[in-house]
């Protein structure tokens, strides 16, 4: 038979399984981008439903975006981190001790621009101090993460005291919350974020290095300057979660930052990233997946279910959504290409 | 013993569709018992696919299979190898992480269950008698796997292979990977095999073999049957033709004798490494292709890795003369403008899950920008030209480059190089795999390199390449040179033969 004849038949009937027609979407270059969208838009649908249109009352938007800016800050950076092919699960503890030292030179000092300047100062330094214990001593990060997690929480508990929690002024606290700060300083890092994320050396390589260490090595790239990058990037954004955590409620006690690792990590999957790092990353899938994930918190809690359920909740979607991330490898051969 | 001259499988009308590519497109063919059936074509041609169809690894899109006269539909690898069909795979068959007995009798542990647990000593003894029934001997099936090379892996593939006794052999580009005594070792399966009125199918890239290995050779082109040919009618130039579509000439080598520059661009001096070299001096001069050959452990391959700052150079050192600068790592390499292609592909030259685009991009971020900041329409128009001078077959270039086939992962390697436009480039097995037609793409760019005064080392376990290639040729013996030749004066391969065992 002719070969061009028969190539033009074959092309009217596809013919192909299900299992490949999900592979084919799947790999599919917009799905990534298109995905964390329609997952907001079903949970969003899925509660005004369920509420009979409460989720809109402003004041459960309001909670939904102050519980969104945080995990989205976190979510931002730790996406550097994420695709450089690393994971760190202490920003939650990070958070709480540079909230913790942020409100003391407030209360000492009564300025607002320490504040803000002491709170991401120290959460740079923590992160910095994450990065070089694993780049120094090879340990992996989330070992060292592990470690850290509860030095930062002795020396929180031991800053904040017999009583749990400290507060600052309210004036302070809601002058900062409605005068734009929060909205401010969230797009001025984002922005950044994304112009190192997609348009700078630095960021293109920490992606590829978490893609194929060895292929990047050969291309010239260099692992640790990539990884305290991604540790500083981060850095910077825990420190500014760290002050919108603080003037959400005026205070910051032991319990500040603890959950956020979880949420944030969800927040990441959701938003259509990879956790295993590479070239499926994007710079707004921590913003995104932040909107979901505090939409579902907010939305399962009005509609009843317990607290200890929504873990579990969260959980199962986390589950989900990284079996559907990963890539794994069969162990029989097999040929799977698209 | 089996008759021979009987239907064994026959393939009717199949199709295969990977999303809008056509993989092949309504196949049909016989294989025979006591035969050897060549499959052939270029890469893309749809080889792999159909063989792999036949041995389980994946379904057919549409049409039918009939195996020992009864309809054949393997649900997996599994089924395949009950029913008596074996493959061995071009890509890493093994798993890294366990032992050699461990891997031949993968997912076949229960006949050496004792309880809940497994009867080691017995399953390694019985690893021991597959790997002699092939006449290997060398291998310890008690070792992880990871401990061999390559070529050691695949041998342990062929002997998990060969165990189960089957019927039907399928051996996918495997011997481009091996030393000659690897693959006189698959050359006896083979012949055995057919002898005792088996079937063996085998595909592979080098034209020679296939002429003088198989009975029947099935050309392939754009996932359609192009011919069959028999033993008798075999001619290469008809094949290779028929195989691309148009004519090819009979060589594709350069042809030219010119020399190369006095100026030493690129120096070894006195280098030891961990493994292979003890105090070994090179030398690279401009606008020359340099090179080396020699079975494949002795000491090329590091003398690759050690000239780029991979491998560890204990002692001595390799210098770019005219900075002085000393290369101790990959980085320093690369910002001094040499580039590296790697033999291991898919593991060290690729970004597997990344782009074409972001492949090709990823030797550009210093040459792109626009201040701190990346340019996307400079970087767009340096991966564009790549892939368009290249002829990448693809979608687009945002599709991931493990989706391509092995040639045009290739083309993106070198596509990534080219773009670099790097003053020195080491080569190691370039053409490892690719057909024809992208060999002699590749040939020509290493020559339009040569023009454009760059320096490149070609290490190569193909002699036919380098001795058509390289202005100086070095053949090495346990890793040393043990000869030097230079273009101008000719020489034949049974004289580097001699020199390289």
């Amino acid at each position: 038979m002719n070969a061009d004849t028969s190539i033009k038949k074959n092309e009217q009937g596809l013919n192909l399984s299900l299992k490949e027609r999900i592979e084919i979407i799947r790999s599919n270059r917009y799905f990534l981008m298109v995905f964390p969208f329609v997952m907001l838009a079903l949970i969003i649908l899925v509660f005004s439903i369920a509420t009979q249109g409460n989720f809109f009352r402003p004041s459960v938007l309001k909670g939904v975006f102050s519980q969104a800016i945080i995990i989205g800050t976190c979510a931002t950076g730790v996406a550097f981190i994420y695709s450089n092919g690393n994971l760190d699960i202490s920003i939650g503890a990070v958070l709480g001790m540079a909230a913790t030292l942020g409100v003391l030179t407030y209360n000492a000092t009564q300025s607002a621009l320490l504040f803000v300047l002491v709170s991401m100062g120290s959460a740079l330094v923590l992160m910095t101090f994450n990065c070089t214990m694993s780049v120094i001593f090879h340990i992996k990060t989330i070992t060292v993460a592990i470690v850290v997690i509860q030095i930062y929480g002795a020396i929180t508990t031991l800053f904040i005291g017999g009583a749990g929690k400290i507060e600052i002024p309210y004036e302070i606290s809601a002058s900062m919350e409605d005068g734009g700060f929060r909205y401010i300083a969230f797009f001025i890092y984002f922005a950044f974020c994304v112009v190192i994320y997609h348009y700078t050396k630095v960021g293109r390589e920490l992606r590829f290095l978490g893609g194929n260490a060895n292929c990047a090595r050969q291309t010239g790239m260099s692992d640790s300057k990539a990884t305290y990058i991604s540790f500083l990037m981060t850095g910077l954004g825990v420190g500014l979660a760290a002050i919108f955590s603080v003037i959400d409620v005026s205070a910051v006690s032991v319990e500040t930052g603890s959950g956020l690792g979880m949420d944030v990590m969800l927040a990441t999957v959701l938003g259509g990233m990879s956790i295993f790092g590479g070239a499926r990353s994007n710079a707004y899938a921590g913003l995104l997946g932040a909107l979901t994930v505090a939409a579902l918190n907010k939305g399962l809690l009005m509609v009843g279910v317990s607290s200890a359920f929504i873990q579990a909740i969260r959980g199962l979607v986390f589950l989900a959504l990284v079996y559907l991330n990963s890539e794994r490898q069969s162990l029989l051969p097999s040929r799977v290409q698209f | 013993m089996p008759e021979k001259g009987k239907v064994l499988v026959e393939v009717k009308d199949i199709c295969k569709n990977f999303g809008v590519t056509i993989a092949l497109s309504h196949v049909d063919f016989v294989v025979k018992t006591g035969e050897i059936r060549g499959l052939i074509g270029e890469n893309g041609s749809g080889k792999s696919t159909v063989s792999s169809i036949i041995a389980g690894l994946q379904p057919p899109s549409s049409g039918e299979m009939f195996y020992q006269g009864k309809p054949w539909s393997p649900k997996d690898v599994l089924e395949a190898q009950d029913a008596g069909i074996g493959m061995i795979v071009q890509e890493a068959g093994t798993i890294a992480n366990i032992s050699v007995a461990e891997n031949i009798f993968l997912g076949n542990y229960k006949k050496f269950k004792k309880g809940p647990a497994i009867d080691k000593k017995a399953m390694i003894a019985e690893a021991r008698e597959a790997l002699k029934k092939i006449g290997v001997t060398d291998i310890n099936p008690a070792l992880p796997t990871r401990m061999y090379d390559m070529q050691e892996r695949k041998i342990i593939e062929i002997a998990k292979c060969i165990y189960n006794d089957p019927d039907l052999l399928i051996i996918d580009e495997t011997t481009t990977a091996l030393s000659q005594n690897g693959r006189d070792v698959i050359y006896k399966i083979m012949h055995d095999m057919a002898d005792a009125g088996k079937a063996v199918m085998i595909i592979s890239h080098d034209l020679n073999e296939m002429m003088a290995q198989c009975d029947t050779l099935t050309v392939l082109r754009d996932g359609v049957i192009i011919d069959n040919i028999k033993k008798a009618d075999f001619d290469a130039d008809d094949i290779k033709q028929k195989m691309v579509g148009r004519e090819i000439k009979g060589h594709y080598y350069r042809e030219d004798t010119d020399g190369y520059g006095d100026e030493v661009v690129l120096k070894a001096d006195c280098i030891t490494t961990m493994h292979s070299l003890l105090c070994f001096d090179l030398e690279l001069h401009k606008q020359e292709i340099l090179g080396i050959g020699g079975l494949s452990d002795c000491g090329m391959h590091t003398v690759g890795r050690a000239l780029y700052g991979l491998a560890q150079v204990l002692d001595g050192q390799v210098l770019i003369t005219k900075s002085g600068t000393v290369i101790k790592n990959a980085q320093v390499a690369f910002r001094n403008s040499i580039g590296y292609v790697s033999k291991n592909r898919d593991t060290e030259s690729l970004e597997l899950n990344a782009s074409i685009y972001n492949n090709i991009a990823s030797t550009g971020y210093d040459k792109n920008n626009v201040g701190p900041f990346i340019s996307p329409r400079k970087e767009k128009a340096y991966v564009d030209k790549q892939v368009k001078a290249l002829m990448i077959k693809c979608q687009n270039a945002y599709q991931p480059v493990r989706a391509l086939s092995g040639g045009n992962k290739q083309k993106v390697v070198f596509g990534k190089w080219c773009a670099d436009d790097a003053d020195i480039l080491i080569l190691d097995c370039p053409t490892r795999g690719v057909d024809i037609g992208v060999k002699a793409a590749m040939y020509q760019l290493i020559y339009d390199m040569k023009k454009q005064g760059k320096s490149i080392i070609m290490i190569s376990e193909e002699l036919p390449e380098l001795m058509g290639m390289s202005d100086r040729l070095l053949i090495m013996r346990d890793g040393e040179v043990s000869g030097e030749f230079f273009r101008k004066d000719g020489y034949d391969d049974r004289t580097l033969i001699e020199y390289m065992i």
